[in-house]
């Protein structure tokens, strides 16, 4: 697959910020993949996010170096209005981001921006509503629904602008772990049925690990590690030194293997480990 | 029920058969009535009859309550500035004194007629605010073909009221944990630490102006450019249908208000002359 985004010799500090908030970023994401972004708050996560879809610099004031490119252009040539249809972003905080009165005119505002058809947008909101499971939300308001809801709703309305690279910033965080649950399982559901770049920032590992790809470690403004999900939770002390701890599983087969205990592929999900378990025990 | 600005609406109400624009309509035009009204007991009428729609539109009557207190201390404004410090002239007629203050007839019917102007308006206002929904005045807006940006910073002004009374909950919460507590005090005391309200809300409208910026941004609005010329959709108006119903209607208040300004400026109806209760209430003032 083609690099859809190339990111080289990155740096960004924000004004009258005395450290930048990225540093010498090198990052190449290829189309069609799913990327997990991880990194103690204050690692440069959000900075990197809002960098994809051009709100740095476009909203924000600072200072630049290298460059950062969707589909082989710099993110500042993209015309007002175009980078969105290439890259769109869900944000952590689901209120914020709500331009509408109901559930369906949010899910439309950003369609209506691109200037779809009346046929086109009535097609990408039945697609969007069955994937995220809306349909019985449409007529109410955003902002009276829960928080799962919410989160839904803002993943929906940027998918159905169909972009190609999806940057969701910690778009679980304010929720409870059903409402998590069911977000994941939106995604597991795009990564199953379409081709979209998703690049998912999150804490939570637990179910963030099995769906991606690859791994990205930020950390102190910097890109400490980025390598494929196994390889990437194989190097732990890198990951607890930077403060993250891997979800429980693979910490305890990376314990066991410490121990000579195991040699393999360490399991990334509960039933990968559990499986491993019951083989190993079988095994002695 | 269904959530409106002011209030909510029962889901099975004759209102939903009628197109947002008519509202607004009517909203419009019937407010401009009382401006040609003099006679009190007609703008009376005019709020009978909003009543009488709303309801017709089974609103909840009981809401009304909740304005007799406005209705009052507008009443006391109106008679405080007409016939207490409304001045006199020297053709006014004395028909008694409140302590050291003459009261002239004249005043007393000016404040009768302009508070009779006034109230129509304001129920008129309830009645459109307890029977639409922020997006009915998109779409009455739209198929004015009012511009999307007017349209749409206007749908936002009346969301983002809703979110600074929120956020004034949220802010008083927090200050009532850390112990800063206004309730029981005097007046003067909570007027002079509102500030400590208002500084916290300011720096919150501010971080949710950026917020949302940057998700008109994010959802591929553009303020300048190609992009921002693109013709839009509309698809909300797909939802609404302008019936023969919604024609006739708006055909009816058009023509009501024609036919009230051809009343009043070709046959002088509706003036103070015209008035039934003004007399009458002048005898029995005076009598008394």
């Amino acid at each position: 697959m083609p690099p859809i985004v190339e990111i080289q010799n990155y740096t960004w500090r924000y004004l009258h910020a005395d450290v930048p908030a990225l540093q010498d970023i090198n990052l190449t994401i290829e189309e069609g993949s799913f990327v997990g972004v991880i990194g103690p708050n204050g690692s440069g996560k959000t900075t990197l996010a809002y960098s994809l879809n051009g709100l740095i610099p476009g909203q924000y004031q600072g200072i630049k170096e290298g460059t950062v490119k969707i589909a082989g252009t710099e993110v500042e040539s993209y015309r007002p209005g175009e980078l969105p249809q290439m890259v769109g972003v869900v944000f952590s905080d689901p209120e914020a981001q709500f331009t509408a009165m109901t559930v369906e005119d949010e899910l439309v505002f950003g369609m209506e921006n691109l200037g779809l058809s009346i046929p086109e947008i009535r097609e990408r909101l039945e697609w969007v509503t069955d994937l995220t499971q809306l349909k019985p939300l449409l007529e109410k308001p955003p902002y009276e629904i829960s928080g799962g809801q919410k989160q839904r709703v803002a993943l929906a309305a940027v998918l159905a602008m169909m972009p190609r690279v999806m940057v969701l910033d910690e778009p679980t965080s304010m929720l409870d772990p059903m409402s998590r649950k069911r977000v994941f399982d939106v995604l597991a559901r795009l990564k199953r049925e379409s081709h979209n770049t998703i690049i998912v920032i999150e804490h939570n590992l637990e179910n963030l690990v099995p769906l991606a790809d690859r791994m990205i470690l930020l950390h102190n403004s910097r890109m400490a590690l980025s390598d494929g999900t196994e390889a990437f939770f194989r190097q732990v002390d890198t990951l607890t030194e930077a403060g993250v701890y891997p979800p429980g599983g693979i910490a305890f087969f990376h314990a066991l293997m410490k121990h000579g205990a195991f040699a393999g592929e360490l399991p990334l999900t509960l039933d990968a480990a559990v499986a491993r378990l019951e083989g190993l025990m079988s095994h002695e | 029920m269904n959530k409106t600005l002011l209030g909510y609406v029962p889901d099975r109400s004759p209102i939903y058969a009628i197109h947002p624009f008519v509202k607004l309509f009517f909203l419009l035009v019937v407010s401009l009535f009382p401006l040609f009204i003099a006679a009190p007991e007609w703008n009376f009428g005019l709020i009978i009859f909003v009543l009488l729609l709303m309801w017709y539109s089974r609103i909840n009557m009981g809401i009304m309550r909740i304005y007799v207190p406005v209705a009052i201390s507008m009443a006391s404004i109106i008679f405080l500035a007409y016939v207490i410090l409304g001045g006199y002239h020297p053709e006014y007629a004395q028909i008694g004194q409140l302590l050291a203050i003459r009261v002239y007839w004249e005043r007393i019917r000016d404040a009768i007629v302009v508070y009779f102007r006034i109230l129509p308006m304001i129920v008129m206002m309830v009645f459109f605010l307890n029977t639409s929904r922020e997006r009915d005045v998109i779409v009455a807006m739209r198929t004015l073909r009012i511009p999307f940006v007017i349209t749409y910073v206007f749908a936002m002004a009346l969301r983002s009221a809703g979110m600074v009374i929120e956020d004034f909950g949220i802010v008083r919460q927090a200050e009532q944990a850390r112990g800063f507590d206004t309730h029981g005090k005097s007046l003067p005391y909570r007027l002079r630490k509102y500030v400590m309200y208002m500084i916290p809300l300011f720096a919150l409208s501010l971080r949710r102006a950026e917020e949302f910026s940057n998700a008109l941004i994010a959802r591929g609005f553009a303020f300048t450019g190609p992009a921002s010329k693109i013709k839009r959709a509309d698809f909300i108006l797909t939802h609404y249908h302008f019936r023969r119903l919604d024609a006739l209607l708006t055909a009816i208040i058009g023509l009501a208000f024609v036919a009230l300004l051809v009343l009043r400026y070709g046959f002088g109806w509706f003036t103070l002359s015209r008035s039934v209760f003004l007399p009458w209430l002048e005898t029995l003032l005076r009598h008394r």
